[in-house]
């Protein structure tokens, strides 16, 4: 349950009437993820967020030198959770440095072990740790009129999922002892079969490669998948309508809910799922192959593209410094001045980052607090740097993939304003249509709601992904790896999407070896703290002037629509921060408030 | 704890890329490798030998226009 540091000084200031309220660590994430708040309870609103972790790595400082066919293994290991969108990413990093290609059967098996990876995935986090912030016991504590009004509301598609009011949907969702908890952890085993079927190992793969993959494609490991494939459609068909109802019942009870997590709509979505048919890794080219991706990359704000380009994404990458423990690294190394079509590289993109960290005692009131860097985008028409989020990562792949209307594969089909998805028949329900249509705002429910549809979506994709890698098989094309020499000097870039968001890997190669390698994860886009403009991150944003629906004084304050804004990001720190002490010394001690803690995951 | 003293480590014997390629070495990516991988035919299709070297030819199809679906 939600872990709060109460009485951490409760201030009155002159003006508004706020309290300082924080919650440190927040559990069921990954990592160490700290919210500092400054609540005004008379108001009802939460006038001032900050986000901090107090997690470090040491990827970006300790890959180098090392061979560059290692990337992979090593990445892989940022995350226990999606650990192969790593390794896949840098493969496509190092295709792109090596000049290799996968050839298609084996593009097909990576497309369907990450097809599982997703459903595996957004499975275990919404059904076993977001709804645990909306479940009847949660509900209870926090909201008791809510759960009265729920248990006399019907829910609208009672009749595909057999929830009668939307309180049994609610107690369905209690941890341990609901039917839906219980029976998304069975999907999420199935899932990760899946996953291993095509990856070898879950979740650190152990036979994708550059320019391949090592699993045997037999009809065998095919079918093996297909079954399981069928075997969790009919949780699909059911979740997504339950989800609806749910998320509906929350706008209709609570007016004034979709305020709740809102920030305006500026999304990133860096694509996923290649198309062997297009997709020859070269540079050059990215714009093309990245556009013909399953999901489509793009950068929206305010509801409209500002690009589907994967070269104008790459170029409008900065890593910002402002509020986290690190020097600048302006007078470094430059490693790549210009890209392979000429254009320039700023000293701030990660291909030019040196990781130069500083630790340091915490310091919330205008000093440095996260050891999170600012990831931020460099919108060329504006000249603003935006703190683009990932919308939890379905909410914003979702909206790009609607916008551009470029996937159409029989299974998926996106119309320009929403995406519709067919599954086909399974044990118990019909083949079935199921539509996501772009929402109005950008907020927790919406993040959610995204989140079911984006199982549907890989659920329907890894269908397509089964017949295309079965005909590969029938025809007798059985290749699955290129050969490939390392070059001495070479960059590549890698474009994907982890479960939770964006995802890029930046190379560098001299001499055979790593010279720079900066993998970007989402949550330090997500969870990035203020930048040198003062501009906050998106989970600071998100959580700034968010009204507050709980029934609660702020004796027993809960804090459950922040937290469940905050989760709404599926955060996951690991991946938050890559640094390294540089002697291998510690410098000085700094805040660890939660030491052991962040074991899980 | 407040005054909390360095970690005492040993001192170390190797260098950070000690885990790097040694020039010279094959590797088995190499261009050229594949080509020398038994059962692997050019156009990317492969036989019974891929998966078997005891009496492969016995474990193709008894089409040579059947796809050869590998064993294993």
């Amino acid at each position: 349950m939600t872990t709060r540091t109460a009485g951490r000084g409760q201030k009155a200031e002159t003006a508004r009437e706020l309290v300082e309220m924080s919650w440190d660590p927040i559990t069921r994430i990954i990592g160490n993820l700290g919210i500092y708040t400054k609540i005004d309870f008379k108001n009802r609103e939460v006038v001032e967020c900050k986000s901090t972790s107090s997690l470090f790595r040491g990827y970006s400082v300790f890959m180098k030198g090392k061979d560059p066919r290692d990337a992979h293994f090593i990445t892989s290991r940022i995350c226990g959770i999606c650990g192969d969108n790593h390794a896949v990413c840098s493969i496509y990093a190092q295709n792109m440095a090596y000049g290799v290609k996968t050839p298609p059967l084996g593009e097909w098996i990576i497309n369907l072990g990450e097809a599982a990876e997703y459903m595996f995935d957004h499975t275990l986090f919404q059904d076993n740790l977001v709804f645990v912030d909306y479940c009847e016991q949660m509900v209870k504590e926090t909201n008791p009129s809510l759960l009265r009004q729920a248990e006399n509301t019907q829910a609208p598609n009672a009749g595909i999922h057999g929830y009668r009011t939307i309180a049994d949907i609610m107690r369905a969702c209690n941890p341990f002892s609901g039917d839906l908890y219980r029976e998304a952890l069975q999907v999420s085993r199935v899932t990760r079969e899946m996953c291993c079927l095509m990856e070898g190992r879950h979740v650190h793969p152990s036979t994708l490669y550059p320019g391949g993959v090592g699993t045997v494609a037999t009809p065998q490991v095919f079918t093996d998948y297909l079954v399981r494939l069928l075997r969790v459609l009919d949780f699909v068909k059911k979740a997504v309508p339950m989800n609806d109802d749910l998320f509906d019942f929350f706008y209709q009870a609570l007016p004034g809910y979709e305020e709740v997590g809102r920030r305006r709509i500026m999304l990133g979505c860096w694509g996923a799922f290649q198309d062997p048919n297009v997709v020859d890794y070269d540079y050059r080219t990215m714009n093309e192959w990245g556009r013909k991706m399953f999901v489509t990359p793009g950068v929206i704000v305010d509801g409209r593209h500002v690009t589907t380009n994967l070269v104008d994404i790459n170029l409008g990458m900065r890593i910002l410094l402002g509020s986290s423990y690190y020097d600048d690294w302006q007078d470094e190394t430059t490693f790549v001045t210009h890209d392979p079509l000429g254009n320039p590289v700023d000293q701030r993109h990660p291909w030019n980052q040196t990781t130069l960290p500083k630790p340091q005692k915490r310091d919330l009131d205008g000093g440095n607090y996260s050891w999170v860097m600012s990831p931020r985008w460099f919108d060329s028409r504006t000249g603003d740097y935006l703190a683009l989020d990932t919308g939890g990562g379905p909410l914003a792949r979702l909206w790009s993939t609607a916008l551009a209307g470029l996937v159409d594969t029989g299974t998926v089909r996106a119309t320009g304003s929403s995406v519709e998805m067919i599954l086909p028949k399974s044990a118990a329900l019909p083949e079935t249509r199921l539509e996501w249509k772009i929402p109005r705002w950008a907020n927790t429910i919406e993040r959610n709601r995204a989140r079911a549809y984006f199982v549907a979506y890989a659920a329907a994709m890894a269908v397509y992904f089964v017949e295309q890698a079965m005909n590969e098989v029938r025809a007798g094309r059985t290749q699955v790896f290129a050969d490939f020499d390392v070059p001495d000097e070479a960059i590549g870039c890698g474009f994907h999407e982890a479960v939770r968001g964006v995802l890029s890997h930046h190379l560098v190669i001299s001499e055979g070896k790593i010279a720079n390698y900066h993998p970007y994860p989402p949550t330090p886009w997500n969870a990035s703290p203020r930048d040198m403009y003062g501009t906050p991150g998106p989970y600071e944003d998100a959580v700034q002037g968010l009204p507050i629906f709980e029934e609660n004084d702020a004796e027993s304050f809960k804090g459950i629509d922040i937290m469940r804004t905050v989760r709404s990001f599926d955060p996951c720190l690991p991946c938050g921060v890559h640094m390294y002490l540089g002697g291998g010394k510690v410098l000085k001690q700094v805040h660890s408030p939660t030491f052991g803690n962040g074991a899980g995951g | 704890m407040s005054r909390k003293q360095p970690i005492r480590t040993g001192h170390p014997d190797v260098r950070p890329d000690a885990a790097s390629h040694v020039k010279g070495v094959k590797q088995g990516n190499s261009t050229g490798n594949l080509d020398k991988q038994a059962g692997h035919l050019p156009d990317g299709r492969s036989t019974a030998r891929r998966s078997t070297s005891i009496n492969p030819g016995m474990h193709d199809p008894i089409d040579p226009d059947m796809p050869n679906l590998s064993p294993a």
